[in-house]
């Protein structure tokens, strides 16, 4: 009995999903950015990795949420997928504050979904292009970035610095013949 | 008849590049020194390496080169448009080992737009770049729109007589002292003072908008650098649409509008000449064309009615002009949102701001106030001419620190320089084109290569083509050292070969 209600439960959870997601569109930043006016006003589904910080202002906070490939492929800081992109999110600072790690060089941030209304030009922020979110959720945590030392880079800037201190040796020698056979 | 160069003249070419690719190492200390503070062992490496690279080419270049000569025009010149591409080559060392960077051209062309304060970026996960990483690039924005010669000039080069070639090779004319070294140093000075009282502000504001203090006051010495050098490198991706704060918008716009003005204006109002911020040429033709920019571009974005009021289409429109017109290139919008929003009409008007561009002996690019205000005078006095009898002696003035009677060679060495601007603009749009861009995204981005500028509306990627790449490169070279020095270079290479 315990696990047939379990099933149920977990049915009627998928379904509450499917459910939103097929009622919210989650459009990425390339769609809202190249077709604002037909996005423009609608509430969508936003999920990407935050990056920088969440920078409050009074009750409210702005984040930002990259949705390329860096942001969303686990360990993509080993490869080169082109330019950033994401979005500005206008968002409670109460729920900005549920984000623990934001992407950088030595973090991958979070990966947040947000739900809210999409504006292509907000009549509240001076016109910038931005998501007004209502409801913030963490898809996955974010982790520290290890950057091993590369030890035929370590090698390279020894024999560098060898030979620098090398040509700066034989020029004050030059320099120093100069003076005394003007 | 074409004189093949002798060893002599290659020797004074040699140790002078070596020099200011010495300046460019010695530059690199400050993104050390950050890597070291930030802990970031990897960035530290790569600037060791760099760093050490230019270093290793400037003392071989002066101790192959050693000569007593001092430089003539020609050399001057060609030492110029030469040590630019040397130190766009071995200075993008650091950027390419970041490994955010497709290839090694991609790393030149980033650090070709950072010294000749264009802002164009082919950099990849921005968002992800060191501090050390971030440092370097809006140090080279902040040193390039002084120029790299300039720096050499303040701390590497000994003896006045043979600076000033090389000081007017980089496309600087002006003498704000009797000698060009004093000269360089004053640039240096008025920037470093702006330096030091702009970040604090930009900090307060930074802080205000609630990032943090260390970030903050990262975000506020680069966003200065790229601000007051016309550079438009910003640390995010998302450039100053980042920030979403109006005193912020402000504040940067303010700065960079005092970077876009000639260095000579400067020191004349700081020697206690205000009256001359009125009576300028430069300052006059300006205020005309940045008016004409903002109505083309209003007309624009209310044909298409973008933004939901008037205030909030002023302050984007605002923004995007004066940062186009100044030749900075800080975007509150996203690149496509000119192509997908903003429509050709807005777009054709900041086309034309960044074509005009700032002033001459600035951090700016473009034609140059000086010079359309030399074309319109002379227009007015070839009007003039028509109308007035045959043997009335007509006279235009025009007030550029002091007061001048307009002769045809002025006026037609402006034209001379307005064509050759034209005519990479007109490159850069054909290859554009070429490469299966429509016209006025081609356009767009063009100009703004040419101009020194930096917005763009989507062309400038990773992904476009070499060729394309390599034009808008070569375009930043020539617009930001205003063709002269890059003539003579050509000439000289050719008089190597068919010399005689």
């Amino acid at each position: 009995m315990r696990s047939i209600t379990i099933l149920v439960c977990m049915l009627a959870a998928a379904f509450s999903c499917s459910a939103q997601t097929a009622e919210t569109p989650s459009p990425g930043s390339t769609a809202l950015v190249e077709d604002a006016k037909d996005w423009d006003g609608r509430t969508v589904s936003f999920t990407g990795e935050a990056i920088g910080e969440a920078m409050r202002r009074g009750n409210m906070a702005w984040i930002h949420l990259n949705d390329d490939a860096y942001g969303l492929a686990q360990g993509a800081e080993a490869g080169l997928f082109g330019f950033n992109s994401g979005i500005g999110v206008w968002v409670d600072a109460r729920l900005a504050s549920r984000i623990a790690l934001f992407g950088d060089y030595t973090r991958h941030g979070d990966v947040v979904e947000v739900t809210g209304i999409f504006h292509a030009a907000c009549p509240l922020h001076g016109g910038d292009m931005d998501i007004h979110a209502d409801s913030l959720r963490i898809m996955r945590g974010g982790y520290e970035v290890a950057w091993p030392i590369d030890r035929s880079r370590l090698i390279a800037a020894g024999v560098m610095v060898a030979l620098t201190a090398f040509l700066f040796l034989v020029r004050a020698i030059l320099r120093r013949r100069g003076k005394k056979d003007p | 008849m074409l004189l093949r160069p002798r060893a002599g003249d290659l020797k004074v070419i040699g140790l002078y590049t070596g020099r200011i690719i010495l300046g460019v190492g010695l530059l690199m200390a400050v993104p050390l020194a950050t890597a070291l503070v930030a802990a970031e062992w990897g960035p530290a490496i790569d600037f060791v390496i760099g760093m050490c690279a230019c270093l290793a080419f400037g003392l071989l270049a002066e101790i192959g080169c050693r000569t007593s000569r001092e430089p003539t025009w020609t050399h001057g010149l060609v030492v110029a448009g030469f040590s630019w591409l040397a130190a766009t080559a071995i200075g993008a060392i650091p950027h390419w080992l970041s490994g955010h960077y497709g290839s090694y051209l991609d790393a030149m062309f980033d650090l070709m737009s950072g010294y000749t304060t264009t802002g164009l970026i082919l950099i990849q996960d921005l968002d992800h770049v060191s501090h050390a990483l971030n440092m370097w690039r809006h140090l080279l924005t902040y040193a390039g729109g002084q120029g790299i010669i300039v720096i050499a000039l303040t701390f590497l080069v000994g003896g006045a007589s043979g600076a000033y070639p090389l000081y007017v090779g980089e496309g600087k004319d002006e003498r704000l002292l009797p000698n060009v070294i004093r000269t360089a140093r004053a640039i240096w000075l008025v920037s470093l003072v702006y330096l030091a009282v702009g970040t604090p502000i930009l900090w307060l504001i930074a802080v205000a908008n609630g990032q943090s203090a260390a970030r903050g006051f990262l975000h506020a010495l680069w966003i200065f650098m790229a601000a007051w050098s016309t550079g438009g490198f910003a640390p995010q991706s998302y450039n100053t649409y980042y920030y979403h704060s109006l005193p912020f918008e402000l504040a940067t716009v303010i700065i960079f509008v005092a970077g876009s003005l000639n260095f000579a204006l400067h020191w004349a109002v700081w020697t206690g000449r205000r009256g001359e911020i009125r009576r300028n040429i430069e300052t006059l033709s300006f205020t005309v064309t940045i008016a004409i920019a903002m109505l083309v571009t209003t007309a624009g974005l209310m044909k298409l009615g973008v933004y939901p009021d008037f205030l909030a289409s002023l302050r984007k429109m605002f923004y995007q002009v004066a940062s186009g017109h100044t030749t900075t290139g800080f975007a509150t919008i996203y690149s496509r949102s000119f192509v997908r929003q903003w429509g050709p009409l807005a777009m054709l008007g900041i086309t034309l701001a960044m074509a005009v561009g700032g002033s001459a002996c600035s951090t700016a690019g473009g034609f140059k106030g000086i010079r359309m205000g030399l074309v319109f005078k002379g227009l007015v006095l070839g009007v003039r001419r028509a109308l007035s009898p045959e043997r009335a002696h007509v006279v235009v003035k025009w007030h550029h620190l002091r007061t001048r009677v307009l002769d045809e060679s002025t006026v037609f060495s402006a034209m001379l320089v307005v064509i050759c601007y034209v005519a990479i603009y007109a490159l850069g749009t054909l290859v554009g084109v070429l490469c299966g861009y429509p016209l006025t995204e081609a356009l767009f981005d063009a100009v703004s290569a040419g101009s020194n500028s930096g917005l763009s509306c989507g062309v400038t990627s990773p992904a476009m083509p070499a060729l394309l790449k390599a034009v808008y490169l070569l375009s930043m070279w020539a617009g930001r050292l205003e063709f002269m020095s890059v003539f003579a270079l050509g000439g000289y290479l050719i008089s190597i070969v068919r010399g005689r």
